[in-house]
């Protein structure tokens, strides 16, 4: 049996609702959302406009600023290169996915812009220093994540956000690890918030979200059809279609749309209540293990993931072991290589990610095998 | 542009993309205005696109998407 501990990656299984919603919208929604106006188009504009209303009610965002992406790396791009198009100075934060870091550092590496790296600490106090010492008078852009991939510590977002609007800076939040967790929305002070749509939100891969707050102009970073003003060359200034050239993906953005009704349904605090309680119980047996190490600092808060490492075996050879017993974890540096630097963790780590539908019986079996993994037990 | 159809006065709007033309339509039915949304007939200056056409006067229909700050353009045609 296949055990899903890697839901930090996506979340699955999916819930009912979502899959039914992408099958409906396969057999159903085949027309081209905003293009047309035949009975197929107007059927699909019409959902996924309601799609994003319920997107955007959940963000506490406005309908027209919420913008469909491939997934939060695309969001993220579209934000960062959209905002910094005309230079200046950035901050990150030293615990980002390379789906920031990355597009960070290639406008670094191009001479577009200057760009600081604010450390993330325990003190959640500190780490809001460490931003506000980094500003200068050229920066326009903060990207934190709301809660790091890696250890899943939380982000003291609202202070860095005051901080931000005190000194006129965008704030762009990466949501992937805490939308569906956290009850995150746009009143946190965010002007612009990125997510997938298929980790917490359990829609479908191939999903994401841009909201923003309308405050700042983000310049797209492609061009094309939108469906609208198609006899003029220059590309629509209006969001959501400025950021949305091309064909959407109906299907995905309808299991979004599910998602997010089933996670509201579920209720936020709920979801998180169980998933922490899992792991709660993960890193409580961990402490039963000899050599096995869990990579949690107290007094400081985290969405539900665990990273650890056990002494007798690398991070990839033990996650390749629970993969044999049919676990799915994710070892490596999960693509945050700022993350494992700050952490030390020169092999990476492996990590435990629960979601709403992970069973306390299997944290039990995964226990129990990582304990004979360390003590080298040969019926492995 | 103001129309008179069948004694009825009709207000027709072009929407700069269908999703202002969604929030424009929730607005309006808010405020119990009669509203549908259209594909344009006839391909404006900018191009293809949909309009909204509402019952009743424009100036009233303007108003409630001035004060949402809806982006909007009378259609310069007989629609």
């Amino acid at each position: 049996m296949t055990v899903n501990f890697d839901n930090a990656a996506t979340t699955f299984p999916k819930p009912v609702s979502v899959r039914q919603a992408a099958a409906k919208a396969i057999s159903e929604l085949g027309g081209n959302a905003g293009r047309g106006g035949h009975d197929l188009a107007r059927r699909t504009s019409e959902a996924v406009y309601s799609a994003r209303e319920t997107a955007a009610s959940f963000f506490g965002a406005s309908p027209e600023n919420t913008v469909f992406a491939l997934n939060c790396t695309h969001a993220l791009n579209m934000a960062i290169k959209g905002i910094m198009s005309d230079g200046g100075h950035m901050i990150i934060s030293s615990i980002e996915h390379n789906s920031v870091s990355r597009p960070a550092y290639a406008l670094f590496q191009q001479g577009k812009i200057d760009l600081s790296c604010a450390d993330a600490e325990t003190d959640p106090d500190r780490t809001v220093e460490n931003f506000r010492s980094l500003i200068r008078s050229d920066t326009k852009a903060i990207v934190c994540t709301a809660a790091g991939n890696v250890t899943g510590q939380i982000m003291p977002l609202r202070p860095i956000a005051r901080l931000c609007r005190e000194k006129e800076i965008c704030f762009i939040v990466d949501g992937a690890q805490a939308c569906g967790v956290l009850p995150l929305t746009l009143e946190d002070g965010f002007n612009i918030l990125c997510t997938a749509g298929h980790k917490g939100l359990y829609g479908i891969t191939g999903t994401g979200l841009l909201i923003s707050d309308g405050q700042f102009t983000i310049k797209p970073m492609i061009q094309g059809g939108t469906g609208s003003s198609s006899s003029l060359l220059t590309q629509p200034e209006l969001l959501p279609e400025a950021l949305e050239s091309g064909t959407l993906n109906t299907p995905g953005i309808m299991s979004l749309k599910a998602g997010i009704d089933f996670v509201r349904r579920q209720g936020i605090d709920n979801i998180k209540e169980h998933e922490d309680r899992l792991c709660r119980i993960f890193i409580d047996g961990a402490k039963e293990i000899p050599g096995m190490t869990v990579y949690r600092n107290p007094g400081a808060e985290y969405v539900p993931i665990v990273s650890f490492n056990i002494s007798s075996a690398s991070p990839e050879k033990t996650a390749a072991m629970l993969a044999k017993q049919g676990f799915c974890l994710r070892a490596g540096y999960h693509c945050a290589a700022l993350a494992h630097a700050s952490l030390g963790t020169k092999q990476g780590t492996v990590r435990f990610s629960p979601s709403v539908f992970s069973r306390e019986e299997d944290v039990h079996r995964l226990l129990r095998l990582l304990r004979s993994i360390q003590e080298n037990r040969s019926d492995l | 542009m103001q129309n008179q159809r069948n004694d009825q006065l009709f207000c027709t709007l072009a929407m700069p993309s269908y999703t202002y033309a969604k929030k424009a339509e929730g607005l309006l039915r808010q405020r119990s205005k009669a509203v549908k949304i259209v594909r344009r007939e006839q391909t404006s200056v900018s191009g293809c696109g949909y309009d909204i056409v509402v019952t009743g006067s424009c100036q009233a229909a303007k108003a409630i998407l001035d004060r949402a700050s809806v982006p909007y353009a009378e259609v310069s045609h007989d629609s």
